[in-house]
């Protein structure tokens, strides 16, 4: 049994969606949300055994399945996963029912499509994670962007046509350099064994040039970058958030950001560690990772409409992510991976939650609300609560991932982390006006006053998500321990690399860490 | 008696039931608000329950004999690679001080909340703040390492901000509220930082392990040890109110008036002064961050005391009277006298919670009357009160002896503790910073002197004097509750005897030596101090026998303070008794220097002026210019760029032949040319 | 597989044998043209409606005929019309061009009452004109497929009388074609004058191996035939004809002439190269790498300012050209191979895109403005899916068979080490993407024009239908199991390359 779930289980989560999608198409515009709804749980229902079932102790890909697809040039559909991918693949699944169940109200018009396009989204997504050939890989990296692209395009709001095409060029624009970059690695990998090969693990083996490394490093890196987004990339960003209706923005904050933080750590650093650990590139990518805290949390404060606040906030949270990362420490990228974590939970439940007061009021604009805590008490108190996991308060998940990254970053680029961590003052300085322009105040305007707090429907959409962030902020050691490993893995390969040159490491220096650490 | 090994009884609990409190109320809060009799019953009994754990505790601890601190594991909190992190919680003399602090005094709080708060709607979520406040507190100092230390670092601020803006309704609140979270961060980032370089130069975060560490690790007077010391004393700053932090206290005096005595007062603000205590290693081996701390101490209690001699609204006089009596406790730490300062912050728990649950008092009697007759007048303003001694007898007597003990008078509590300060920093008039250090004995000496007088005016303008309320409203005025006075009652006792615990050798000849002395307490926290006394008493030398100036020992200045205190506090009520004072609507504005000390030297605005707007106008710089201007500009350009290229290709496709024609001749000539020439 | 028949030249036979596919289609030409005539008499009135249906039979049937050229072997490799894998899989490629052609010509013609007889009859012709173009190893050969197939195409164009457009189109389309057809001829005359042949694998042995022995004629002639090809494929600057020729003839023939017709030309462009001048290599292909980068850029940047879709789909094939040309500069095994794989996308999902424009144009093609499609997704889903669908396949994406030839001639570029020229492709078809989005957000974003809703229901007719089904299923297929294409494609390219001439040939 658990032979046959391992062998199967990850072929059933990437195409189970596809089978929702046509199930739902069948199925008529009254009904179609409940079928996507059961369908969603489903996939979350599957997914849990993976949770017990993945071995914390092996570095190897497991769940691995392989079947020959195109072999005149080697391509295999090979899934599998490491713990990095299976945490943020149950990160995905978890937000799938919720996201779904939270769209009930939101999504009006065309729901079956609607729907469709969800489903298909999130094949797309957990094909990212699964992928084990970089053919697959880059066929489901691009496949995201049209359903995405519909959501976006046919829900959305005012501008939304011209979000969804921003969004649509920008991400495709740095894909198609890696897709350039990815033929480099095929054919350099088929000259030196003449065998062709677009598998992870035989391209991984490839000995490079730091030349090579330098640009190949860079066909990646943009299009991960662009995802991430690393200023100063992020435009698309806030306009896509905005425009895209609530569902929309939760799968785009929650788990497509993370596709680019994945691909850090799954690409830029066991594939081009010299070019990685470069002194150049490590500064270049702490100052953008620098930028988007400070930058983007000063931007943040200022914004009149709340979700472009917000989407301006997952730019200064994927700083902290691409400073944990680039540290090149292991509490550094465990710390960036719970952070990632912690903005799926805390993010997508802002967006949730800023949708819900979207359908009650038809508006986004903070100056139009005030004083709602007065009628909405429960709605405050798990806004608040979001709110302040966003902002890293320790007992919640944002505060275990800040801290580490940074305590991580600390160990390599000490100032950067000194700087970084003034991102706790501005993570302040744009939360809390808004939380209390929001529900404190006079509760004056009329149309205000009769809001409704939270349905029963929306609490079991919120509520798993506030439970998850204070869980987090307690016991991150269950995610902690099945990344660990995998982390570790990508720090011995960067490491061996690199062993000659150690970047200098500045003020402060610490007495050398034992390597293990790094 | 017979030392016997020590296991400490539920310990995790004592933290524990307020939590579970929280949670019990903050249903009711939701589910049933109007059951105000579920919260009055839960409310304070999980805080007494907690403070008698902790009795019992102690007296297990007395009885002891404790090789370093006892310290319970609970579970693996974060962990990567050798960065571990356990929640774990630490016993050991300091910790368990505090803890008695907070559920001793915190339950008072919670009894007279009862009675201050029933009429209010959001009764029930008053209390599930209250007991969350003290689950964080106990967190913070029963904490085994930094970053557990930190959760209730943060988590206390979170409670004072939900507290601040109780009433949220009111904007003014609600800006405190978050003003004094904003504020406080600027201070957890620097403890974060601190706690940063800690852990990359000793890999650990635990107390135990650092502070065992550290005298080896870090040179004396090193630049890491003082960085890592700064940084934690700009939290220090932030928590505990002092400059240039100090901003957000008086605000918060926007919180219901038990908040006031529990958090502002009490507690929450005493976390930076146990946070220098706790790391007391560390300070001493930096001489430079020592002098900082005590001459930022000695500056705040000043400044503070300076805006409180003119204050009109009673919680504000007694809002910047903390902050002065917090700069003493600083003062203290900063000298090296950590038993001291700690001494100090036991002591202020006491009168300064009896002084803000007074006021508390008075404001309520004072609200109910107004209320009566619907007199829009400021409850809070002492122009409006006068001769309130009538009325409330028992809070007029309390709030005396809170006055003499803050005052430094013998025999009360304030006096013992505040002298020693004061004493310490002549005595510590010694090694490089003489200087400083004599600087900060005469400050503090000064500052006490200012505190006789702004308490004495408080005491008078309020309770003496003929009364100013109205004569209606006069009818209406009783003394509060039993459920309100019960606890002043308390805090009184407290605030005389509270001191004795810990009288100086130095008054044993002289005609002190009533109350027979014992240094109990600092024996008691020997364990803790122990080694950074050593380090001073190695690096800095013997502490001197004879104040820096005019010479005179500990029990001659000790002598002169009180006296002089006493002199003012005399002079003060004789000469303000007299003078007849207008109710604040016909009173004046100020003039002169009196106003800028009113306006309290205008800091709010000079910071305001100075960062708040910049930082927001640059924000706006930042989205408009910057970010929507150059970046988003610069990607539609190119696409705006590329369309113009399209079009001006089209306009090559003019639809007549003859372009075509000559198109594809000149395709020929480039291909021939460029055939030719290869 | 029947056994193999050896050709000898001597037998009449045998010379029917070779040109069998070629025959068996222009005798059906002559057939439909016959019955077409006999059963209207001197009336004048629209041909019967099973005409279609016999032509249908025709086209079957030569593909038969093609398949028997697989099992004929010759003796030498050069004879004036190859038999192997390239050419047969190309026949192939135009038949099922000229298949799809009648499918969904069908119904729409009538409706535009134009004469189907002649039409059929035309097309076929220059179907066989094309087989002879992309199947012949002798430039003058060539020049004749050349002609077959331009000649009935200027025709086809302007087939619609009644229709200004049309008749500007054609005209432009015919004198400009002439005008290149003259530079090829002279190309050809140049050539035999540098190598005293007009035989491909003789011209081949005569330029030599490393060119050495080329002389300035055979370059000259060279860059002459790249002139006549390149206006045939359209490619940039050679292109100007092709906007208006496609926006003036009826759509179904746009689509004909994007595919097929240019199919042809590029099959007969890569074959002469391949075969004749891999000696010169160095000297064509940094020509054709300009001739790529030109025509990729200016055909996207153009199509961006397009409002009109039948023009923008015009610039589209341009643009295609230009990805076509650059699998020829990689001039590799793979290069042809993804040259061969990406044509038969290529022919699918125009002619799919084509047709559509065709139905959604309506009676006398009036709605071509890209407002016409507003919200057109949501009234007629099945034109909207099958539109998104080629849509996306142009652009290039994934699970897409536009993707995977795409991919293919990116790799063969790489492969080849022209990095550049791949991110140019890439580049380019960026820019592309944004107006194939644009049609896509007309149809699903827009709410319906008043326009569109107007005068009525978007007909398409069964065997247009038929036609996008059959289309959309093999754009989708070859989008996710293209292996067995692949294999196919790869086999008939490798006929068309000596592996032993070094210039060219595997990096393997």
């Amino acid at each position: 049994m658990n032979g046959l779930y391992s062998a199967w289980i990850l072929n059933l989560l990437i195409f189970l969606p596809v089978i929702g999608m046509f199930a739902v198409l069948l199925s008529n515009e009254q009904k179609a949300k409940y079928v996507a709804l059961a369908f969603g749980i489903l996939e979350f229902a599957i997914s849990i055994p993976l949770w017990a079932l993945f071995r914390q102790q092996d570095a190897a890909f497991q769940f691995t399945a392989s079947l020959p697809w195109i072999e005149p040039w080697g391509i295999f559909y090979r899934v599998g996963v490491d713990g990095i991918a299976v945490v943020l693949l149950l990160l995905t699944t978890f937000l799938m029912p919720l996201t779904i169940l939270g769209s009930f109200n939101y999504i009006q018009k065309k729901q079956r499509v609607f729907y469709a396009m969800l489903l298909l989204l999130h094949t797309g997504i957990i094909g990212v994670f699964c992928a084990l050939d970089l053919f697959m890989f880059f066929m489901f990296w691009e496949i995201m962007l049209v359903p995405m692209y519909f959501i976006i395009g046919v829900w959305g709001g005012e501008r939304r046509i011209y979000a969804a095409i921003k969004f649509f060029l920008y991400t495709a624009a740095g894909s198609l350099l890696m897709l350039v970059g990815i033929l480099y690695l095929y054919f350099r990998h088929r000259e030196l064994t003449g065998i062709p090969s677009f598998a992870y693990t035989d391209l991984l083996a490839l000995p490079l040039t730091f030349r090579e490394q330098f640009f190949l490093f860079g066909s990646f890196a943009l299009a991960f970058a662009i995802k991430v987004p690393v200023f100063p990339f992020h435009t698309w960003l806030p306009d896509a958030h905005v425009e895209s209706p609530t569902p929309g923005s939760v799968v785009l904050a929650a788990v497509m950001l993370k596709l680019g933080a994945f691909g850090f750590l799954r690409f830029l650093l066991p594939y081009f560690p010299e070019a990685a650990t470069h002194p150049t590139i490590a500064t270049l990518a702490m100052v953008l990772g620098l930028c988007g805290i400070i930058y983007a949390a000063w931007v943040a404060a200022v914004q009149p409409d709340a979700k472009k606040l917000i989407a301006y906030t997952s730019v200064a949270h994927m700083g902290f992510v691409v400073l944990g990362i680039f540290a090149l420490t292991m509490s550094g990228i465990q710390g960036a991976i719970i952070v990632m974590l912690s903005h799926g939970l805390s993010t997508g439940a802002m967006f949730l939650l800023l949708g819900m007061l979207y359908e009650r009021r038809h508006t986004r604009r903070i100056e139009d609300f005030g004083g709602l805590a007065a009628v909405a008490p429960m709605f405050c108190a798990v806004f608040v609560l979001t709110a302040f996991a966003s902002i890293g308060l320790p007992g919640t998940s944002g505060f275990v991932g800040e801290f580490m990254a940074l305590i991580g970053t600390f160990q390599t680029h000490p100032i950067a982390a000194t700087l970084g961590a003034t991102g706790v003052i501005f993570a302040a300085y744009y939360m809390l006006p808004m939380v209390q322009k929001i529900w404190f105040n006079k509760l004056d305007r009329p149309e205000n006053q009769k809001l409704t707090d939270l349905t029963p429907r929306e609490l079991t959409v919120l509520v798993p998500l506030v439970i998850m962030m204070i869980f987090m902020g307690f016991f991150p050691k269950p995610f902690l321990d099945r990344t660990e490993v995998s982390v570790r893995q990508v720090l011995d390969r960067v490491e061996e690399r690199r062993a000659a040159s150690r970047p200098d490491i500045g003020l402060l220096t610490p007495p050398a860490v034992e390597a293990g650490e790094r | 008696m017979q030392p016997e090994a020590f296991e400490p009884t539920l310990l995790g609990l004592i933290a524990l039931l307020p939590l579970i409190g929280f949670v019990i109320n903050a249903i009711t809060a939701y589910a049933a608000p109007e059951r105000k009799i579920i919260p009055t019953i839960v409310g304070p009994a999980v805080v007494g329950v907690a403070f008698v754990i902790a009795v019992i505790n102690f007296l297990g601890l007395r009885s002891a004999e404790l090789h370093g601190p006892i310290i319970q594991t609970y579970w693996t909190w974060m962990a990567a690679g050798s960065f571990q992190i356990a929640a774990a919680f630490q016993l050991d003399q300091l910790s368990m001080l505090m803890t008695l602090i907070i559920t001793g005094v915190g339950f008072l709080i919670h009894i007279f909340s009862i009675g201050y708060m029933i009429a209010d709607k959001g009764y029930a979520r008053y209390f599930s703040y209250l007991n969350l406040f003290v689950f964080f507190m106990l967190v913070l100092v029963l904490g085994a390492n930094f970053p557990v230390l930190f959760v209730g670092w943060e988590g206390v601020g979170l409670c004072s901000y939900l507290l601040i803006g109780f009433w949220f309704q009111d904007r003014e609140k609600a800006d405190a509220g978050k003003k004094a979270f904003i504020v406080n961060r600027i201070g957890d980032f620097g403890l974060l930082v601190a706690m940063f370089m800690i852990f990359s130069n000793l890999g650990t975060l635990d107390f135990a392990e650092v502070f065992a560490a550290a005298p080896s690790a870090f040179a004396y007077g090193g630049a890491v040890v003082t960085a890592i010391t700064l940084f934690m004393f700009l939290g220090a700053t932030g928590k505990s109110a002092q400059i240039p932090l100090y901003i957000w206290l008086p605000d918060a005096m926007a919180g219901p008036t038990p908040v006031s005595a529990l958090i502002h007062a009490a507690t929450m603000v005493t976390a930076g002064v146990y946070l220098v205590a706790r790391s007391s290693v560390l300070f001493a081996l930096s001489p430079v961050t020592m002098t900082v701390v005590a001459v930022i101490g000695a500056a705040t209690a000043l400044f503070a005391a300076t805006i409180a001699l003119v204050q009109t609204d009673i919680k504000k006089v007694l809002a910047y009277s903390t902050v002065s009596q917090l700069g003493y406790m600083f003062i203290g730490v900063g000298v090296g006298a950590y038993a001291a300062g700690v001494f100090h912050l036991m002591t202020h728990a006491f009168f300064k919670a009896l002084l803000f649950m007074g006021s508390g008092a008075v404001i309520h009697a004072m609200h109910e009357a107004f209320h009566h007759t619907h007199k829009h007048w400021d409850a809070q303003d002492m122009r409006n009160m006068g001769g309130l001694k009538k009325y409330m007898p028992i809070t007029w007597v309390t709030m005396w002896i809170a006055t003499l003990a803050i005052a430094g008078v013998w025999p009360f509590a304030g006096f013992f503790s505040k002298d020693e300060i004061i004493w310490q920093a002549a005595a510590r008039a010694v090694g490089p910073f003489t200087g400083w250090f004599t600087l900060v004995w005469v400050v503090s000496l000064v500052a006490a002197l200012l505190t006789a007088y702004y308490m004495t005016r408080m005491m008078i303008l309020t309770f003496h004097g003929e009364n100013r309320t109205g004569e209606k409203e006069r009818q209406h005025l009783h003394e509060v509750s039993p459920v309100m006075w019960l606890p002043l009652v308390v805090l009184a006792v407290l605030s005389i005897i509270g001191g004795w615990i810990n009288v100086p050798h130095a008054l044993a000849g002289t005609w002190m030596a009533i109350i027979p002395h014992s240094e109990w307490l600092h024996e008691w926290l020997h364990p803790i101090t122990a080694m950074a006394d050593e380090i001073l008493a190695t690096q800095v030398g013997p502490l001197a026998e004879q104040a820096p100036l005019f010479g005179g020992g500990e029990a001659v200045w000790g002598t002169v303070s009180c006296v002089l205190a006493l002199a003012i506090i005399l002079a003060t009520s004789n000469v303000l008794s007299k003078k007849s004072v207008k109710v604040a609507s016909e009173s004046p504005e100020p003039t002169g220097f009196r106003r800028v000390l009113y306006n309290k030297w205008y800091i709010d605005e000079i910071y305001d002026a100075i960062i708040v707007r910049p930082v927001l106008f640059l924000s706006r710089v930042f989205w408009r210019v910057i970010d929507q201007g150059i970046i988003d500009g610069a990607v539609n350009a190119t696409g705006y760029l590329s369309r113009g290229f399209g079009w001006v290709g089209s306009r090559l496709q003019t639809g007549h032949l003859n372009t075509y024609a000559f198109a594809v001749v000149l395709g020929v000539l480039l291909i021939l040319g460029f055939v030719v020439i290869r | 597989m029947m056994q193999g028949i050896t050709i000898d030249y001597s037998s009449g036979v045998h010379f029917t044998l070779v040109l069998l596919p070629e025959l068996v289609l222009s005798v059906c030409a002559m057939l439909v043209l016959l019955v077409d005539v006999f059963q209207k008499g001197s009336r004048s009135e629209p041909s019967a409606s099973w005409i279609g249906w016999l032509t249908l039979g025709g086209i079957v049937l030569a593909g038969v005929a093609n398949w028997l050229l697989l099992g004929m072997h010759e003796p030498a490799t050069t004879g004036m019309m190859a038999i192997d894998a390239f050419r047969v899989y190309s026949n192939y490629l135009f038949l099922l061009a000229a298949a799809l052609f009648v499918l969904i010509a069908d119904r729409y013609i009538t409706q535009e009452n134009i004469r189907l007889g002649e039409l059929y009859v035309l097309m076929m012709l220059a179907t066989v004109g094309m087989m002879i173009f992309a199947g012949s190893r002798d430039l003058m050969v060539i020049f004749i497929g050349l002609e077959m197939t331009s000649v009935p195409v200027y025709v086809l164009t302007g087939v619609n009388r009644r229709d200004r457009r049309a008749a500007e189109g054609a005209l432009k389309y015919f004198l400009l074609g002439a005008f290149s057809s003259a530079f090829f001829l002279f190309g050809v005359a140049l050539i035999y004058g540098g190598t005293g042949s007009t035989n491909l694998p003789q011209i081949a042995a005569a330029v030599g191996v490393e060119g050495t022995g080329a002389n300035m004629f055979s370059l000259v002639g060279m860059a002459m035939l790249v002139v006549g090809f390149g206006f045939k494929i359209a490619a940039v600057p050679f292109h100007m004809w092709t906007p208006d020729a496609y926006e003036g003839a009826p759509s179904p023939i746009t689509g004909f002439m994007a595919a097929a017709v240019k199919a042809a030309a590029f099959a007969a462009f890569i074959r002469v190269f391949l075969t004749a001048f891999p000696g010169l290599y160095e000297d064509w292909s940094s020509l054709i790498f300009w001739l790529a980068v030109l025509t990729m850029v200016a055909a996207n940047l153009i199509a961006l300012v397009e409002n009109n879709v039948k023009r923008m789909l015009a610039y589209s094939s341009i643009a295609h050209a230009g990805y076509l040309l650059v699998a020829l500069s990689a001039a590799s095994n793979a290069g042809a191979a993804a040259f061969l794989f990406y044509l038969v996308v290529y022919t699918l999902m125009t002619l799919g895109a084509f047709a559509l424009v065709a139905s959604v144009g309506r009676k006398g093609e009036e709605h071509l403005d890209i407002e016409a499609y507003s919200g057109i997704a949501w009234q007629r889903p099945f034109i909207g899916v099958v539109m998104t669908i080629f849509l996306l396949s142009l652009a290039g994406f994934p699970f897409t068979g536009g993707f995977i030839g795409k991919f293919y001639i990116l790799g063969a570029a790489v492969e080849r080490g022209l990095v550049t020229l791949a991110v140019v492709l890439v580049l380019s078809s960026l820019v592309s993407y944004w107006y194939y989005l644009r049609v896509a957000w007309y149809m699903w974003f827009r709410d319906p024009s008043p326009a569109a809703t107007r005068d009525g229901v978007i007909e398409v007719p069964a065997p247009m239908r038929v036609a996008l089904v059959i289309a959309v299923i093999g754009v989708v297929l070859l989008g996710i199991l293209p292996g067995r294409m692949l294999d196919i494609s790869q086999k008939s390219a490798a006929t068309l390359i000596a592996p032993e001439t070094p210039g060219v040939g595997m990096t393997r």
